[in-house]
């Protein structure tokens, strides 16, 4: 670090009194051009980068007169020797700003005077000269940034931001040289820690869940194993009874962990959009066809209502759509009795309100996981009704939670793992849809899911159907 | 870009709006932080939130300050006129929320006195993300005047609503099974209930976030839930 820093630090002093002077004349359009900046950036800060640039190549003639023209004159040579820095800037793929301030007391009035590309569109910055504060709020960051601008202060600050696909991030604030009029400016750079962060956490969280729940079938596998050599080592039936119970509890334990093990997985990506776009009626369909066995062994059949192919292309992850709905209906099967129904729909088309909606007033209904919301989304959604017993108002909060049972329910079925709607939750939010649950007591439950439709099938004659 | 005073009317009108979302992100942190203490019995840092409450009223202040100078002075009209006075309410229910944040504090001190109660802290913790991510919301509407965001908060209240009386119940059952847990249980219902508000007061400056850019009251009846039995 250290022999870096001081040449940075010159390198900013010198090229801002370089670039201050072509600024004004229009040479400053000569220097965008040919640092590579084509994009219509701040002038200001192109012009400085664009020193950089210059500076680059004086580095070994650095005595040499910087005072006026060298940015220009070093120009035509930058475009083939030196690398274009306002560029590398703008690409950089962490999101850089820099801050211009004129009062130390006016906390308000800080300004961007640049945003590479990845802060605007992490902060939706639409031109410079846009207020600080309207983009970050972070009280912590912003005292970093003042620090920076009026006490050149490095500081490292760490912050998250909220919402459902929370991020956190480290924020360096660095005071730069001071500005043209005796403004002062500072660097803003974020770098995304979530991916650390999350992992740290998912692992302590995997191991507190793992060790818990993997504990209950291993006692009853050693006591069993105990029972074997002893008293009940001669009585075949006995044995056979043990080692069938055994069998099973060794087979939960499996799928137990491959559960979390997925779910380990799907947390660790869960804030990287998926790429590749998926068929939800076909992939529906596919599902339906794995779990037809299943289902004829309970005697349940399948009530589909699907649109046509190509009507409800969402994007997503495939293997992971078809574990939201295997899971989905996995569950309605298990839950539906003997000789019943399970109802499977997918709506396209749908706005973000429509989706998400309510079908049946009188029902018990929640929102398990709301995405953040964009403007004029189209949503496809799938809804999965059973006619099992339903749930109670106060039990659908916390269907998501990692081993959550539901009281009261029959212990018979213990095949699920508790940990099928955590999963749900996760690919959904990873996919930035929704989770939704109705339930009338007594008479069965819905799970809704839905997903952003993907976008050049969107506006085709999908959504003028829907509307119809 | 450089000029000492506020140049324009319009730009004061930024200013004011600005200052209203630096507020909002102090009075972010302080739930956030008070929610933290809660989870992970830290009570230096619910000290700091205890203490850092002064610095949302200062705020609140002084935005009420400038918007009272420039309602006199520039007499704005219209849209400018629903700026004003919106950054005028905004900044008092961000106030609120900051009082409530500050009680949350006070509780989590006594709290961490008290044995840890992980299952409940946690649905607090849920509930506290989640009121967190509306108040978010309804900022970044604000900042960025996005109509739609704000209704978005606004027509979402439910779930915070179905968390409230789903920790209710539970707190309930907590209590009737060991009375020596309802002097925490007491403090818990309290934050939970401290966090309701909050989420309320979203809700709340979605509505003046939507007179302001409207200029009409948002007609249509929010769903509402039953409080529990």
């Amino acid at each position: 670090m250290s022999p870096v820093k001081p040449s940075f630090e010159t390198a900013t002093r010198v090229a801002a009194r370089a670039a201050l002077p072509v600024l004004v004349g229009p040479a400053a359009i000569l220097v965008l051009a040919a640092a590579g900046g084509a994009r219509p950036g701040p002038a200001v800060l192109t012009a400085i980068l664009a020193g950089f640039g210059g500076l680059y190549l004086n580095a070994r003639v650095r005595r040499v007169e910087l005072e006026a023209a060298p940015v220009a004159a070093q120009a035509p040579a930058a475009q083939q020797k030196a690398p274009p820095f306002a560029m590398i800037l703008e690409r950089l793929p962490d999101p850089l700003m820099v801050i211009a301030a004129d009062e130390a007391d006016d906390l308000t009035g800080r300004r961007f005077v640049f945003a590479n590309a990845a802060a605007r569109e992490l902060f939706r910055i639409q031109r410079e000269g846009t207020l600080l504060v309207t983009a970050m709020r972070n009280p912590q960051v912003l005292e970093a940034v003042d620090e920076a601008l009026f006490g050149d202060i490095e500081r490292a600050v760490e912050y998250e931001t909220g919402g459902s696909q929370g991020r956190s991030w480290i924020a360096h604030a660095r005071p730069l040289s001071e500005g043209p009029e005796g403004s002062r400016l500072a660097m803003l750079v974020l770098r995304d820690e979530t991916d650390a962060r999350r992992s740290e956490r998912t692992r302590a969280d995997f191991l507190a869940n793992a060790s818990h729940e993997l504990r209950t079938p291993l006692a009853s596998l050693s006591g069993f194993i105990e029972t074997l050599r002893g008293h009940a080592k001669e009585d075949p039936v006995i044995r056979e009874k043990f080692l069938a119970i055994m069998q099973a509890q060794a087979e939960r334990m499996a799928r137990l962990i491959d559960d979390l093990m997925s779910l380990s997985r799907i947390e660790l990506n869960e804030h990287i959009a998926p790429l590749g776009r998926v068929d939800l009626a076909m992939a529906t369909i596919d599902v339906i066809d794995a779990l037809t066995p299943q289902a004829k062994e309970k005697a349940v059949s399948f009530d589909p209502v699907l649109p046509p192919r190509g009507a409800a292309v969402v994007e997503g992850d495939r293997d992971q759509i078809i574990q939201v709905v295997q899971n989905l209906i996995d569950n309605a099967i298990k839950y539906t009795p003997t000789d019943g129904v399970v109802r499977v729909e997918i709506f396209p088309g749908l706005a973000a309100d429509a989706a998400a909606g309510p079908r049946d007033p009188a029902a018990a209904r929640m929102s398990l996981l709301t995405p953040d919301h964009a403007a004029g989304e189209r949503y496809a959604a799938l809804r999965v009704t059973d006619r099992g017993p339903g749930l109670a108002r106060e039990h659908l909060p916390r269907l998501t939670e990692r081993f959550y049972r539901v009281e009261g329910q029959k212990s018979g079925d213990r095949s699920g793992t508790g940990l099928g709607l955590a999963i749900v939750k996760h690919i959904m939010n990873r996919h930035r849809g929704g989770l939704t649950v109705e339930s009338v007591q007594g008479e069965g439950a819905t799970f809704g899911i839905y997903l952003p439709m993907a976008k050049a099938v969107a506006t085709r004659p999908v959504a003028a159907s829907a509307e119809a | 870009m450089t000029e000492h005073t506020v140049k324009s009317y319009g730009e004061e009108l930024n200013h004011l709006a600005a200052e209203v979302t630096r507020m909002g992100g102090l009075a972010e942190a302080q739930i956030a932080d008070a929610v933290e203490c809660i989870a992970r019995r830290d009570a230096p840092l619910a000290q700091q939130v205890v203490a850092r409450d002064e610095r949302l009223d200062i705020l609140q202040g002084e935005i009420e300050r400038k918007a009272f100078r420039l309602i006199a002075l520039r007499q704005p009209m219209a849209m400018d006129l629903r700026h004003a006075v919106a950054a005028l309410k905004i900044s008092m229910s961000l106030e609120r929320c900051g009082d409530m944040a500050k009680n949350i504090g006070k509780r989590a001190l006594i709290l961490t006195d008290a044995e840890p109660m992980t299952a409940l802290t946690r649905s607090i913790e849920r509930m506290g993300k989640l009121v967190e991510g509306r108040l978010k919301d309804v900022l970044d509407a604000y900042s960025e005047s996005d109509l739609e965001r704000a209704i978005g908060v606004w027509g979402r209240d439910e779930e915070v609503d179905e968390h409230y009386n789903a920790i209710f119940r539970e707190l309930l059952t907590y209590m009737m099974g060991d009375p020596r847990t309802i002097n925490a249980c007491a403090h818990l219902l309290f934050v939970a209930k401290n966090l309701e508000r909050i989420g309320d007061h979203a809700t709340n400056i979605a509505e003046i976030i939507h007179f302001e850019i409207t200029g009409e009251e948002i007609i249509s009846k929010r769903p509402k839930l039953d409080t529990p039995r």
